[in-house]
């Protein structure tokens, strides 16, 4: 029977993708600012929120990388 | 609940209402869509690569009996989760404030941990495949058999009502068109159920339980930041509410109308903390079956710790956004009647609003794929729960008892579909006729508390017999029904059912559930009394006191399940104390 891929992995890829594609928004934000912009997009929360989700994905997908023990 | 019994509780009459009363909240770019592209992709993924381990009935019906304790809890605790809780109780914090917590805590956590450590054991060790399961081997073919129709009946009709509520709130969040979502969301859900059983609808889960706190826990942070802390927070509701009863847990409780719930302390401790909450959380299958796909009895015991540690944190997502927009809005949300009339915000759309007032693309995108996640893992939750009860406690018990495992498992993949399509059938129906959701909502819970009380003689009496377990069963739920219908004919008699005229709705749910609790245990014990008991030998593996249960000896302090339900309970009772 074939190895079952860890869920943890699954959702460290979503977590990962996610992160990934919500830090490079809140970059591009940095020289295209929204008009109108949310509350407090100052702080820029697409930056630090797409950050923390790139190292939780990131720390997931290798810690249940498929074919680890 | 969306599952039905805490969204039954929780006063939203009139979902239809939320559709009309306001205009489109959001827009989303195509960075958003890709967002939910993504995840749409991942879970019909997981689906289709679940198809070749899910082949024998364990496989299917029970996930292999193979989860870890952590994937068992989280998926316990997530089948709970979905969005309409999330709006809805978001939605009665702003309208009750901090009192809506009860539902996460005491109508919660203690209920759970009974669960691991009492009733597990004897879940696990009779192999039972469901909650009618255990009846049909405790009390025989009558209690298990109302139980089954009753849960197969309402789970798919709630599944269809939650597809609809999905579709009204991305009509009014997105503008979506209404068949769009329907036909979207139920055909993903069949693809993934049909495919990979419980294993993929628990996979889900899992993942849907961390997408929620990756789209929803920006929301508290920035609204703290935006409130200028806690304490200002606090302060603010008191001042713009020009009452301080909205952030006290306890200390307002002493009284029917000194609170905003309408509800007193010996309602919310006994009716909500016990019966409502223990009924819920320890006899609905949809939860209990999650529990049940665990690898081994600690792992089980764990699994229901686990979930409860995590469900103490989720006011943080959930109510917490409802006490901030209390503070931070710069308008007034109100009752959904008047939103319809007048076209302000209702409080049911209080998520979508911080969401929106805090998120920009990407962000956005990510919490409305956590809604839509949610919505979906729960019609997943309850598609996989129906085909179980189904296949094993309906067409197995009566129709077909001498089938194949394969036989079973193809009945289970087309129960799977049957379901979601009678679902999308409800969906429509209740488009049409929006007072039936209601009427549903409500038919859900009827069968709950009584049936926490006969599960619950059945594990710790063993003198409760067949007889006994099935009237008492059918009277529980026939005094529920008929508490109900009175108070809908006749509103004074409120006070007799909740013993206040100050009562509200919440009170009248609580009240009525710990009669029919009680009416249901009454029961059984005097019909048991009066027949003949079943032979002790015959109760072994069932029941408290005849079974025996595998000491947790040979594990370490910190592996047993016992300790960390200890140190759970000390933090739920440290919160409560801080928040009283």
């Amino acid at each position: 029977m074939r190895e079952t891929l860890s869920i943890w992995w699954f959702a460290g890829l979503l977590l990962l993708a996610y992160g990934v594609i919500i830090l490079l928004t809140g970059i591009w934000e940095l020289s295209h600012p929204l008009v109108p912009p949310p509350v407090l997009n100052r702080l820029h929360p697409a930056i630090w929120w797409g950050g923390v989700l790139t190292l939780c994905g990131l720390g997931y997908c290798v810690r249940f990388r498929p074919g680890r023990r | 609940m969306t599952h039905a019994l805490l969204l039954s509780l929780s006063a939203h009459p009139g979902l239809a209402a939320f559709a009309a009363g306001g205009q489109r909240l959001a827009r989303l770019n195509s960075i958003d869509i890709l967002v939910i592209a993504i995840y749409f992709a991942m879970v019909v993924y997981i689906g289709f690569y679940l198809k070749g381990t899910s082949n024998t009935g364990q496989d299917f019906f029970l996930a292999g009996r193979e989860m870890t304790s952590w994937i068992a809890g989280l998926s316990f605790v997530s089948a709970n989760l979905g969005s309409l809780e999330l709006m809805g109780w978001a939605g009665s914090a702003y309208q009750y404030g901090i009192l809506a917590t009860h539902w996460y805590w005491i109508g919660a956590i203690p209920a759970m941990l009974f669960l691991g450590i009492v009733m597990m054991p004897f879940y696990y060790i009779s192999k039972t495949h469901s909650v009618p399961g255990y009846l049909q081997l405790r009390y025989g073919q009558g209690a298990s058999a109302l139980s089954a129709v009753s849960f197969a009946l309402m789970t798919i009709l709630m599944s269809g009502i939650n597809m609809y509520s999905m579709a009204l709130v991305m009509k009014v969040v997105l503008g979506w068109d209404l068949n769009f979502s329907i036909w979207v969301s139920s055909v993903t859900v069949a693809v993934y159920v049909a495919l990979g059983g419980l294993k993929s609808a628990i996979f889900n889960e899992v993942l849907q339980f961390l997408l929620i706190w990756a789209g929803a826990l920006a929301i508290p942070v920035l609204g703290l930041i935006d409130a200028g802390g806690w304490s200002n927070l606090r302060r603010q509701i008191a001042t713009n509410l020009g009452r301080s009863d909205y952030v006290h847990l306890w200390s307002t409780l002493g009284h029917f109308n000194t609170n905003p719930m309408g509800v007193n302390w010996f309602g919310i401790v006994f009716g909500l903390g016990f019966v409502v909450s223990f009924g819920y959380w320890t006899t609905d299958f949809l939860v209990v079956q999650r529990v049940l796909s665990a690898d081994n009895l600690r792992s089980a015991r764990m699994a229901p710790v686990i979930g409860a540690a995590f469900k103490m944190a989720v006011p943080l997502i959930v109510i917490l956004p409802g006490l901030l927009a209390l503070a931070v809005l710069p308008f007034p949300l109100v009752g959904q009647d008047v939103a319809v009339h007048t076209g302000q915000h209702s409080y049911n759309e209080v998520l979508p609003l911080m969401l929106v007032r805090y998120c920009g693309p990407g962000l956005l995108g990510l919490g409305v794929t956590a809604l839509i996640a949610g919505f979906m893992s729960g019609m997943a939750g309850n598609v996989s729960a129906f085909s179980t009860v189904w296949t094993y406690d309906l067409y197995g018990a009566f129709l077909n008892r001498k089938a194949s495992d394969r036989h079973y498992v193809a009945m289970g993949r087309w129960s799977t579909l049957l379901g979601v399509l009678v679902s999308v059938g409800t969906a429509y129906l209740v488009q049409h006729a929006a007072s039936i959701m209601d009427y549903v909502q409500q038919l859900f819970s009827f069968f709950v508390a009584p049936l926490f009380g006969t599960v619950i003689l059945g594990m710790l009496w063993k003198r409760a017999t067949k007889a006994g377990g099935f009237w008492g069963l059918l009277c529980g739920t026939t005094t529920s029904i008929g508490l109900w219908t009175w108070v809908r004919n006749d509103p004074s008699a409120l006070r007799y059912v909740a013993m206040s005229a100050s009562a509200k709705d919440m009170a009248e749910n609580i009240y009525r559930a710990l009669w029919a609790w009680l009416v249901c245990v009454l029961v059984t014990v005097v019909v048991s009394l009066m027949t003949e008991a079943r032979p002790v030998k015959e109760l072994e593996g069932l029941v408290y006191g005849i079974t025996p249960i595998p000491r947790e000896r040979e594990e370490r302090w910190h592996q047993r399940p016992v300790v960390w339900a200890g140190i759970v309970t000390v933090i739920f009772v440290g919160l409560n104390l801080l928040f009283w």
